[in-house]
């Protein structure tokens, strides 16, 4: 039996390689070893380093040719030869990074493998991580200071994501409040105000699963069919919805819905207020969700609980033992239930 | 009043936005509210250490139309990048204080000794470009010290008044830092001081290696702390609501990414699992086209329920883009006659090229809301100037 599994594991390994990835077809990353144990320049191939910073200095068909005289294809060469979005990978940098390679010659002696490091052992990405740079640029300055513009450009726009700290991996929707708390101004380096206020504005008139409707891997809160289960989420979670929602939204929703306000049917089960105390249910629900009774009898609904809870009412205090409040009783919502500021 | 204010917006983002000045203009349409939505985007850099952005919309809903301001800042930076400061709309995050969305200014201050001092204060906003405002305004500071590369440990206060009345003043302690290449940590916590009790704990610690990365985290908060000091709910007391558990990333292969949430939730009495299994598929290098898979056990008590999304886009020739989103959610329980069975299934066919993008779909679904619901999308956007 454990044969049997451990060969339908290989044999379906082996048919869904290339899927995985683990068997490259296509472009192949381009082959900067053999080239370089061949005893080839790099500056052979990638000519201009010294002349024009802005450009890229890929090799043309013309500069293959002058050693490779009999291409075995018509096509351009780097259509193949290059894995694929190495070449988009090289123009977003250029894009958004101060760089020249002229003022790096000099100091590294013309060794381009002392930052294109990964190049020697076949990697894909062309462009050296950022710790790289810093092996000479201290950057502490610039770094404390979160001046990333010294040599970023455009960060909003560039799309590239943290490679160590802050990688954005896992769960990063449930996992960004705790790392932005003491990292905001790290955060405020890529994302402009609009990224924050998509979800955390008060005027937002769609979410981005809804805008973007289009892009089902887009990272959003309350994403496919959330309107279904936003009851049970919310009660898994109770006060994650306040996070964002005062109680008036759900009231408003809920009441043009007609689960609250005049003329509903209650949702309650029997027994959820009564005087006997084993059928109180309701105490105990609402001790352990107090935002789930707000978004029906928050705003002018509250009387309804004061109709009971006030001072000498049948309900008795509704404060758990050691309760305690800096807010005067004669302020809301104490005087609620605490008419004139009197205390029981 | 609201359209000379919108105007207003507009011109003043494309006054400030010299260049390289970026505009968008995004209309979406749909059967369900809102019925239409236009959202126009301007970002520009006016000069060195200088940028503005606006976001403003409006739609019409089933109900009434509307227009409002999500956002209308204008930055400024030292040039040492020490002191920098915002103005107009914006969202505020406070270290671990909730972030609120103000009519205001703030600013930052780089002190010596890694020191950061920042603060706020502005009106909150309230949807609709009310201008009839009672004594509504909140406020606060942080004082934090950086640590290592990318963190920071920081005290924060935050006080906001509503109508005159104290709505939430808070105190909040955050860390979070780098240990070393591999490992991350990050903590918050934040005190409620209007009704004395810790509203919110969150911790959060990683590790990354070639192919893995773990993340254990936990969190603890109290639902009474959240709302507003003048809800009548607030007084209850504090029934703390726990989620803990382990998140396992693994690149599988160079195009499988499988991620396990394996956790817990502790709602008073009640301890029920939070599982999430998730696997991403990338059908090419670059990831254009793609299918995930996801299976999660997720609910607390009476509430609990197990679901499954499946999601897939595939790439087309002439830059267009084939995408579904399918879930299927069954609660455990039903409640009050609405079923417990509720699919939900979007399919969208998508146009991306260059400054252009558009897009319709046919979304459907069943749900306690509606038994049965079927509606329509389309978008259309624009982009002028760099993306």
């Amino acid at each position: 039996m454990t044969r049997t599994a451990l060969a339908l594991t290989c044999v379906a390994l082996v048919a869904c390689a290339g899927v995985l990835g683990l068997s490259r077809g296509g472009p192949q990353p381009f082959p900067h070893r053999a080239h370089a144990t061949a005893g080839v320049a790099c500056t052979r191939c990638h000519t201009g380093l010294d002349a024009n910073p802005s450009a890229l200095h890929l090799p043309d068909d013309a500069v293959c040719t002058t050693c490779h005289v009999k291409p075995h294809d018509t096509r351009p060469c780097l259509g193949c030869h290059a894995a694929a979005g190495a070449i988009a990978e090289l123009t977003e940098a250029r894009a958004h990074l101060v760089f020249d390679h002229r003022q790096h010659a000099a100091p590294t002696r013309g060794d381009c493998m002392r930052c294109h490091v990964g190049i020697a052992e076949g990697d894909d990405h062309l462009r050296p991580p950022m710790a790289t740079c810093f092996r000479c640029h201290a950057h502490e300055a610039a770094r404390d200071a979160r001046k990333c513009d010294a040599c970023h450009r455009n960060l909003e726009d560039a799309q590239i994501l943290p490679q160590s700290h802050l990688a954005h991996d896992g769960d990063w929707m449930r996992e960004h409040g705790t790392r932005a708390a003491s990292s905001g101004d790290l955060c405020e380096s890529c994302h402009r105000e609009s990224f924050c206020a998509d979800c955390h504005g008060k005027t937002v008139p769609a979410l981005p699963a809804t805008r973007r409707f289009a892009d089902p891997f887009a990272a959003s809160v309350h994403r496919a069919g959330f309107t279904a289960r936003h009851a049970l989420e919310a009660r898994a979670q109770p006060g994650a919805c306040a996070t964002c929602h005062t109680p008036d939204r759900c009231v408003a929703c809920h009441t043009s819905r007609g689960i609250a306000g005049d003329g509903r049917r209650s949702p309650h089960p029997p027994g959820w207020v009564g005087p006997a105390a084993a059928d109180n249910e309701h105490g105990r629900q609402a001790r352990r969700d107090p935002a789930a009774c707000a978004s029906c009898h928050d705003g002018a609904g509250q009387a309804l609980c004061v109709g009971c809870h006030k001072v000498g009412g049948v309900g008795g205090t509704p404060h758990p033992p050691g309760w305690s409040s800096k807010l005067p009783l004669g302020a809301l919502p104490c005087r609620l239930c605490h008419p004139a500021g009197r205390a029981p | 009043m609201k359209r000379w204010l919108i105007a207003g917006a507009v011109v003043a983002s494309s006054r400030s936005a010299a260049d390289p000045l970026t505009l968008r203009a995004d209309a979406l349409a749909t059967t369900a509210a809102p019925t239409g939505l236009v959202t126009l985007e301007a970002q520009g850099s006016p000069g060195p250490g200088l940028s503005a952005e606006a976001v403003v919309w409006t739609g019409s809903a089933a109900d009434q139309g509307r227009t409002d301001v999500l956002v209308m800042v204008l930055r400024a930076r030292t040039a040492n990048g020490r002191a920098s400061g915002r103005l107009g709309r914006f969202v505020e995050t406070l270290g671990a204080l909730r972030p609120v969305q103000v009519d205001g200014a703030a600013a930052r201050v780089r002190v010596p000794l890694r020191f950061d001092v920042e603060a706020y204060a502005g009106v909150p906003v309230v949807a609709g470009l009310a201008t009839a405002r009672t004594w509504d305004w909140a406020a606060g500071a942080r004082v934090a010290r950086q640590i290592g590369d990318g963190g920071s440990i920081g005290v924060a206060y935050a006080q906001q008044r509503d109508d005159g009345r104290l709505a939430s003043e808070e105190l909040g302690v955050d860390a979070g830092t780098a240990l070393g290449k591999r490992d991350d940590v990050a903590a918050k916590l934040a005190y409620d001081l209007a009704n004395p009790g810790i509203a919110e704990i969150a911790l959060t610690a990683s590790h990354r290696s070639r192919a893995v990365r773990t993340e254990l985290y936990l969190s603890d908060r109290a639902a009474s702390h959240l709302l507003p000091a003048t809800s009548l709910f607030t007084v209850l007391g504090d029934v703390p609501a726990q989620h803990g558990g382990a998140v396992v990333t693994w690149r599988a292969a160079p195009r499988l990414d499988v991620i396990a949430d394996l956790g817990g939730r502790r709602v008073d009495r009640d301890i029920d699992p939070a599982l999430v299994l998730r696997a991403r598929l990338r059908l090419d290098d670059l990831g254009t086209s793609s299918v995930t898979g996801e299976l999660r056990r997720d609910g607390a008590g009476s509430e609990t329920w197990t679901g499954a999304r499946g999601a897939a886009r595939i790439a087309l020739p002439c830059s267009l883009a084939a995408t579904t989103e399918l879930e299927l959610v069954v609660a455990d329980h039903e409640r009050n006659g609405l079923g417990r069975v509720w699919p939900w299934a979007l399919a969208a066919l998508g146009w991306d090229h260059g400054a252009w993008q558009a897009a319709i779909a046919v979304e459907a679904s069943a749900s306690p809301q509606d038994r049965r619901r079927v509606d329509v999308l389309g978008q259309l956007g624009r982009r002028w100037g760099t993306r």
